[in-house]
């Protein structure tokens, strides 16, 4: 074995607290990394053998054709297509599938909401059919006072086969018996949905399908060609309509979902890759302190012939070897975090079926690259300062810190304007679109945060003496002691508080970012919305039209308009157009029309912002040719032009979305105001009492839905604070670590202290002081540079979101309470320490 | 060796015994520190040859230039002018890479404390040199050197585990292992009991009668340079004298007269 390996795994062995903080905080990273990786993995993989299963006995589907890729339900089809399919040689079933909203009815008449989760009423054909749905209990539903239900709802509920329950769909409510419960596979849930399955000449009424579905599957008989059903089926459909293999539909289905995975997946990432990068911090922070400890040690190597490579190498391997022990142990754990991940959401009512745990190749070698090499990384610079103290040190330690100083204000500074360079020009200039945005901004920022904590230490002796300043007041000797000791070694202080800092930076940018929106919000609805009633939909398919027809006729109520959307495109790129009552919308909202009219649009008009029109060089009376999703070519007219994109640039009246298409309704939210002269209370009661049977419709007065948004804000918040969760407990462990090591080199004076009469619990509070002050020093900073990044973010975003800017104090004052515990939980361990300390030892330590 | 002889060193101010080689040496060595008025000179113009196979000691009071020179002919620190040499080789010639070589083949160390690393046992310590280097050593030779110091039952303990005198005694035995041209000592029994100091000097004097080990030693205690076969005086960064065989009591008279 070499001298450098050797000395390396005896450093490491000798130092067992370090070794394990060290390992905690590369495991805790690479745990992350991983769990974000196999998670995504894991979810995509059952997916995509989940929907290739539902859709195995499936050969082909026949839907509405788009005439583009859209989002957009696709148009429903006649159910009378079933008929001519079936005539077609080869075709073994053709089951119309029909998907609307249903909601089960408790026993008192009140909706149940699944936790989390959507409410679904569909057609099943029972065994005869193609759905990949298994009966758990009884049989599927025949005739009109049938149903089958979920067999996790009915658990949880209490329904038993045999039961009479009452569910609501989209145009009333309905009483049947349950015939049998199902589930999806081994699954008793349909990922967390709530499930009213009826036959389909009973779903075709109660939904209110008007004899249109939403597709017709298809199998094919033995002996048959798949492809050459497919084209004899294609030569039967009417215009607008397609066939597609089973295995496309599938695919897109699944698709679909690992979009949302993957949106998912990379928002952990986010997140794991900041906690690496904490992480890298403290690794550089304890070894550059211990480092500054072994001094005497390196020197004497140095003294006794080892190069100043030798010495680079020893710390290398020495990183090394935790970096791959904490990537293995990263890996089993990410693999747990994963599991429980899956397990939470489960809980949660996600209802996963059985899901595989993938680990793939790649997320292995993305776990050595972050384990081995943030802290290979953490490395370079206190291996390049060890290499540089000069063997004389071994009798003259001063000379050995003197050799190992380094100048880092002109780095810093530098390093600091290069980040706020990019991450402006990342916001601002977008280089490369959405991706060169993210690669600027997030490398700006990393930056910044590398130059901040750099620069950092030239404020942090007079800022932490201000901090410091009422500690020492309050706590006299004590406090002073802490105060004097977190400003004596500057570097040092600003390191371990910088893992900090970026936590509490991303926090609180968070928070600005969050509070601007929320301000623009206020304001949006207090100038250019006069609505007094909001009403938005607590489920996930959008209301039903008849919430506003019913608002409709509240005599009470002034003006209602629904909003509704469809896509379309114009000149090759593709548009939102809202589509809402133009008169109601005129007594409502306040776009700031500049020309034309509101009130007065008419079918087949159109109301345009005035950015697209200046692109169009459309003025009121010009036309605008349009292709929607559903392939309907229209020529709209320009009818207005205005200033306020609150809703959208392209508004067009609903009686001509209802000449595009004919794709069940579904509305994004209702806006309502109240008559002139109409008793706000009165008017409350009569609207409420409107909707009570619409239980998916959530009725807000403009105060409430102001409140329900910002409730949404905060838990956006501490979601990002809980993501964030693994990144400040290592920053804690750091400012601990950081202080334990700064016990054991003070171990002489504090052992004088103690001699000349400094009692136990006197040494423990000037500890927990100094890292109360650490910590407080690193809000701050994070605080000042979070509030920059927001307020440049804030300003990045358009005005039509984001007009105005705010702050929240709230929000400051809980960082910095959170701040202070969080010193005094990284001071339990050192402040014990230096406590129990043995005087007589203490003092004859060299 | 591409490095040039050095020249017969100039004639000292007291000459050494005639027609030893010298093991190494000091010409005019300066060393400044500071600038202007509250310049320093820790060594100002020293010049000094050790001969082979012999123990040398320096003495001078405190901050009389006695380490700051033995640093300076060890190659732990730079001159400001003037050069030194160990063996046919002088230190201001070579660059860090084979100063370090020449430091861990041809030269022993011996420091009044923290002469071990804390995490290796004894016997890795006394093998580091070597391992640096990256070969093993002669085993004879160690299981020789470890025999001489008494330490053969301790290999496995950490220094921690050891008291003063024996880990002083396993750093004799560190700088003895790869049969170092010349051994440095800083003050070796500065941190010892005065038994203990006497054996650890016996140690030393045994290397030298023993296997001509040669070994330059700073000490300002007269009983420890009186071991030694010659004591060089320093003060205030010059030679101020020196003695041959000397006895403590010598040494003593000398340093009485001195002052």
């Amino acid at each position: 074995m070499s001298a450098g390996t050797l000395i390396a795994r005896k450093s490491v062995r000798a130092r067992w607290g370090r070794t394990l903080a060290i390992l905690f905080a590369i495991t805790a990273s690479v745990s992350f990394v991983v769990g974000s990786f196999v998670l995504a993995d894991s979810l995509r993989a059952t997916f995509d053998s989940l929907f290739q299963e539902l859709n195995e006995q499936v050969d082909l589907e026949v839907r509405a054709a788009q005439a583009f890729d859209s989002d957009d339900a696709r148009d429903p089809i006649d159910v009378a297509i079933a008929d001519a399919i079936r005539a077609v040689d080869g075709v073994a079933i053709a089951e119309p599938i029909l998907q609307r909203y249903a909601q089960l009815l408790d026993a008192d008449g009140q909706a149940i909401s699944p936790p989390g989760g959507p409410t679904f009423g569909v057609s099943w054909e029972g065994d005869d059919g193609l759905q990949g749905v298994t009966v758990k209990e009884g049989r599927a539903p025949s005739g009109p006072d049938e149903l089958a239900i979920d067999k996790a709802t009915a658990d949880t509920e209490g329904f038993a086969v045999g039961d009479t329950v009452s569910y609501l769909t989209d145009i009333g409510t309905f009483q049947g018996t349950i015939s049998g419960t199902v589930g999806l596979g081994s699954a008793d849930s349909f990922g967390g949905a709530q499930l009213v399955a009826l036959d389909l000449e009973t779903a075709l009424v109660h939904f209110g399908a008007d004899g249109k579905v939403d597709a017709i599957d298809i199998s094919v008989a033995d002996g048959f060609d798949v492809t050459e059903v497919q084209r004899a089926i294609g030569a039967v459909l009417p215009p607008q309509t397609e066939v597609v293999t089973g295995e496309e539909v599938a695919q897109e289905t699944a698709d679909n979902v690992n979009q949302f995975v993957g949106v998912f997946g990379t928002g952990l990432l986010i997140f794991a890759f900041i906690t690496a990068f904490v992480s890298a911090f403290i690794i550089n922070n304890v070894f550059q302190i211990t480092i500054g400890q072994r001094l005497r040690e390196l020197a004497l190597l140095r003294a006794v012939g080892a190069s100043g490579r030798q010495v680079r190498w020893m710390i290398s391997i020495e990183a090394f070897a935790l970096g791959a022990l904490a990537t293995v142990l990263g890996i089993l754990g990410g693999l747990l975090v994963a599991r429980g991940l899956i397990a939470a959401f489960d809980a949660a009512g996600a209802g996963f079926p059985d899901t595989k745990t993938v680990l793939q190749a790649r997320t292995i070698l993305v776990a050595a690259i972050v384990g081995i090499g943030i802290t290979m990384a953490s490395v370079i610079v206190p291996s390049r300062r060890a290499a540089k103290i000069p063997p004389v040190a071994a009798m003259r330690p001063e000379l050995g810190f003197a050799a190992m100083r380094s100048r880092r204000l002109v780095a810093g500074v530098v390093v600091t304007v290069v980040g706020i360079t990019m991450f402006m020009v990342g916001l601002f200039l977008r280089p490369g679109g959405t991706r060169g945005l993210a690669v600027f901004a997030g490398l700006g920022a990393l930056l910044l945060f590398l130059g901040v904590a750099s620069l950092s230490s030239t404020v942090a002796t007079p800022v932490t003496r201000v901090i410091g300043w009422p500690i020492e007041k309050l706590f006299k000797v004590p406090g002073a002691l802490a105060r004097q000791n977190v400003a004596r070694v500057p570097r040092r202080t600003s390191s371990s508080a910088s893992a900090l800092m970026i936590g509490v930076a991303l926090v609180s940018s968070t928070a600005v970012f969050a509070s601007s929106l929320r301000a623009s919000l206020v304001d949006t609805l207090e100038s250019a919305v006069s609505a007094d009633y909001i009403v938005t939909d607590s489920g996930f398919q959008g209301l039903s039209p008849v919430v506003s027809e019913t608002l409709a006729a509240v005599p009470e109520l002034e003006a209602v308009t629904p909003i509704r959307g469809i896509s379309g495109q114009v000149d090759g790129s593709t548009k939102n157009f809202g589509a809402v009552d133009p008169v109601a919308f005129d007594k409502l909202v306040d776009p700031d029309l500049q020309s034309g009219t509101i009130a007065e649009l008419g079918v087949n008009e159109l109301l345009l912002h005035k950015d697209p029109a200046a692109d169009l060089d459309a003025s009121v009376g010009s036309t605008v040719d349009v292709t929607f999703q559903n392939g309907v070519e229209q020529t709209l007219t320009v009818a207005g032009i205005y200033g306020d994109a609150t809703f959208g640039n392209w508004l067009i009246g609903l009686d001509t979305l209802a000449e595009i298409s004919e794709a069940p309704a579904r509305d994004f939210f209702v806006i309502a105001k109240l008559a002139d002269g109409v008793d706000p209370a009165t008017g409350d009661v009569a609207v409420r009492a409107a909707m009570a049977p619409f239980p998916q419709a959530n009725v807000q007065t403009n105060a409430e839905f102001l409140d329900s948004q910002e409730a949404q804000i905060n838990q956006l918040l501490l979601i990002i604070t809980l993501l964030l969760a693994f990144a400040i407990l290592i920053a804690i462990l750091g400012i601990s670590i950081t202080l334990a090591l700064g016990v054991f080199e003070r171990t002489r004076e504090i052992g004088l202290l103690r001699a000349v009469g400094m009692n136990k619990r006197q040494t423990r509070r000037s500890v927990r002081w100094e890292a109360v002050i650490v910590s407080t020093f690193g809000a701050l900073i994070g605080i000042v540079v979070g509030t920059f990044l927001g307020v440049v973010l804030t300003l990045a975003v358009p005005d039509d979101v984001i007009s105005k800017l705010a702050f929240n104090p709230t929000i400051i004052v809980a960082i910095l309470i959170g701040a202070v515990v969080a010193g005094l939980v990284a001071a339990l361990y050192p402040s014990y320490k230096a406590s129990n300390m043995n005087v007589l030892e203490a003092i004859a330590t060299e | 060796m591409s490095t040039p002889t050095p020249p017969a060193p100039l004639t000292p101010a007291a000459p050494t015994a005639s027609g030893a080689t010298a093991a190494a040496g000091a010409i005019d060595a300066r060393k400044t520190y500071g600038v202007g008025d509250a310049q320093v000179h820790a060594l100002d113009g020293v010049t000094v040859s050790f001969e082979a196979g012999k123990f040398s000691a320096i003495m001078g009071p405190s901050g009389s230039g006695k380490s700051t020179l033995l640093h300076c002919l060890a190659g732990l620190d730079t001159l400001t002018t003037g050069a030194t040499f160990i063996g046919d080789t002088y230190l201001a010639s070579l660059d860090d890479k084979a100063l370090t070589e020449l430091r861990r083949t041809n030269v022993g160390f011996i420091f009044q404390a923290f002469n071990l690393i804390p995490t290796l046992t004894a016997e890795e310590n006394i093998r580091l040199p070597m391992m640096l280097g990256g070969d093993s050593g002669d085993q004879a030779w160690i299981d020789h050197v470890v025999e001489t110091v008494g330490m053969r039952d301790r290999l496995r303990h950490r220094p921690s585990e050891l008291s003063g005198g024996q880990q002083q005694r396993v750093a004799v035995a560190r700088a003895l292992a790869s049969r170092p041209q010349i051994i440095f000592a800083d003050e070796p029994t500065g941190n010892l009991d005065s038994v203990t100091g006497t054996e650890i000097l016996s140690f030393m004097r045994n290397a030298v009668r023993e296997f001509g080990q040669t070994i330059v030693m700073v000490t300002h205690d007269p009983v420890a340079a009186s071991y030694a076969d010659r004591v060089v005086f320093v003060g205030d960064g010059r030679i101020t004298g020196e003695l041959t065989d000397p006895t403590a009591d010598q040494v003593i008279d000398h340093l009485r007269n001195w002052n």
